[in-house]
């Protein structure tokens, strides 16, 4: 295997697309345990800890926050940045694993990877979050909807490598909410549900809820958050949306669950979101 | 081997020049070329936490660290805490309250509530559990490692 620590993107890019069987390192959390596994043998590993083009967090102008795509799980736990309803993001990169793997992964390896369980998906799913892909000589943008397109599998071509990751404003006053279900602290999801919620005046003004770890990609169906939104959004509503949601989902049977477990679950973490996101913006006002 | 590379690696504080595969991890070239044995090889995966290291401060897997790749960054491994021989409050505490039985994990566990107890010197029994939930240890049952990390403020070095 070659192993080759370029001193910037634009040579890491090129080190990528100049053969077959080259991958990029980001912080090895999942990569360097494949090796170590025998399930991959890279030809060739290009690191990307050389140089800071894809490292921090910073807020656009229109306070968009953009998270470089080498942002460690750890730093996006604890970013203060990230604000109303963008917390959700915060909240899911705490969820990940167990301390000293989030100091070692990052976001963009994260969705490079696209495990349907992972919890950046449905969080990044109710955020609208645009990903940023650099190829030789030219640039794309994809909404995370896109960039998934089956399990374990992006629109990544090959060459490409995620640069950022963009997360629009949430509507102010709104709070983001990840519950994950999970055997034990620090496991994969069994069922994860990210929501972000505003309400005015007792009146549900935002409603963004999206299902992980049931199917080949988060689910998010924006007709059923409508129904909530302009309404009191009372608990059984969410029971409802969720059961809509769990019948849409396409979850497997796995080590962690069956799927009818997972359909089960959906609905009751839902609510319990709900109820979370509630009593966030009851301490708030 | 193929692809073996000659590089110098900074641990607890020394340069030390080691032959590495690219494939090698942090954790191989810890213990079979410097011979820290300290650091354990549990799953290899990053899920036990008996490899954890800190790399620059930050506890980490050294089983999911790439020898090539911590090339200029601070290596600190479980030998490198104790200073001039005298056992850290931390390590006596665990010591004193016999908190470790067979040891297989405390490598690690010390690394990661090292790393706590850097940014919260008396860490609350939940903060210590959340640190330490990278750390899987499979015979003490745990109340004990994390009385002994809480605890720390109140132990006498002899």
């Amino acid at each position: 295997m070659e192993f080759f620590f370029p001193a910037n993107i634009t040579e890491a890019i090129s080190l990528l697309a100049e053969r077959d069987g080259a991958r990029c390192l980001a912080g090895g959390a999942t990569l360097v345990a494949m090796m170590n596994a025998g399930l991959v043998e890279p030809f060739r590993l290009v690191s990307l800890r050389g140089f800071s083009e894809l490292g921090g967090i910073n807020v656009l102008s229109d306070s968009t926050v953009r998270l470089g795509a080498m942002t460690r799980h750890a730093e996006t736990a604890n970013s203060t940045l990230l604000k109303d309803g963008q917390r959700v993001l915060s909240a899911a990169a705490g969820k990940i694993a167990n301390p000293p793997v989030r100091n070692m992964g990052t976001i963009g390896g994260s969705l490079a990877f696209a495990d349907p369980a992972a919890d950046y998906l449905p969080a990044l799913m109710t955020l609208d979050a645009v990903i940023e892909l650099a190829a030789q000589g030219s640039t794309r943008r994809l909404s995370i909807r896109d960039l998934i397109v089956d399990w374990y599998t992006t629109a990544l071509e090959p060459g490409e490598i995620i640069t950022a990751i963009e997360v629009p404003p949430a509507p102010r006053g709104s709070v983001g909410i990840f519950e994950k279900l999970e055997r034990t602290a620090g496991d994969y999801a069994i069922v994860s549900i990210a929501c972000v919620l505003a309400f005015e005046k007792g009146i549900c003004s935002t409603a963004r809820i999206a299902v992980g770890a049931c199917g080949p990609g988060p689910v998010r169906i924006r007709e059923l958050e409508a129904k909530l939104e302009g309404t009191r959004a009372e608990p059984d509503a969410f029971l409802a949306i969720g059961e809509s949601l769990a019948a849409e989902c396409g979850p497997v049977d796995d080590v962690r669950a069956t799927a009818d477990y997972r359909r089960l679950v959906i609905p009751r973490l839902v609510a319990k979101a709900a109820t979370h996101a509630r009593a966030a913006l009851g301490a708030q006002s | 081997m193929k692809g073996e590379r000659l590089v110098e690696l900074t641990v607890n504080g020394r340069g030390r020049a080691v032959r590495a595969t690219p494939e090698a991890t942090l954790l191989t070239v810890l213990r079979d070329e410097l011979t820290l044995t300290g650091a354990k090889r549990g799953c290899n995966q990053g899920v036990c936490g008996a490899c954890t290291v800190l790399v620059d401060g930050r506890a980490v897997r050294s089983c999911l660290s790439l020898a090539l790749n911590v090339v200029g960054q601070e290596i600190t491994t479980i030998e490198g805490l104790a200073q001039s021989g005298r056992l850290l409050p931390l390590q006596q505490s665990l010591l004193s309250l016999g908190a470790v039985q067979c040891g297989f994990c405390m490598s690690g566990m010390l690394v990661s509530a090292f790393a706590l107890l850097q940014r919260s010197p008396n860490p609350t029994r939940d903060e210590t559990r959340a640190a330490l939930s990278g750390n899987l240890c499979r015979c003490s049952g745990y109340s004990k490692i994390v009385d002994a990390v809480c605890n720390v403020g109140e132990v006498t070095v002899p």
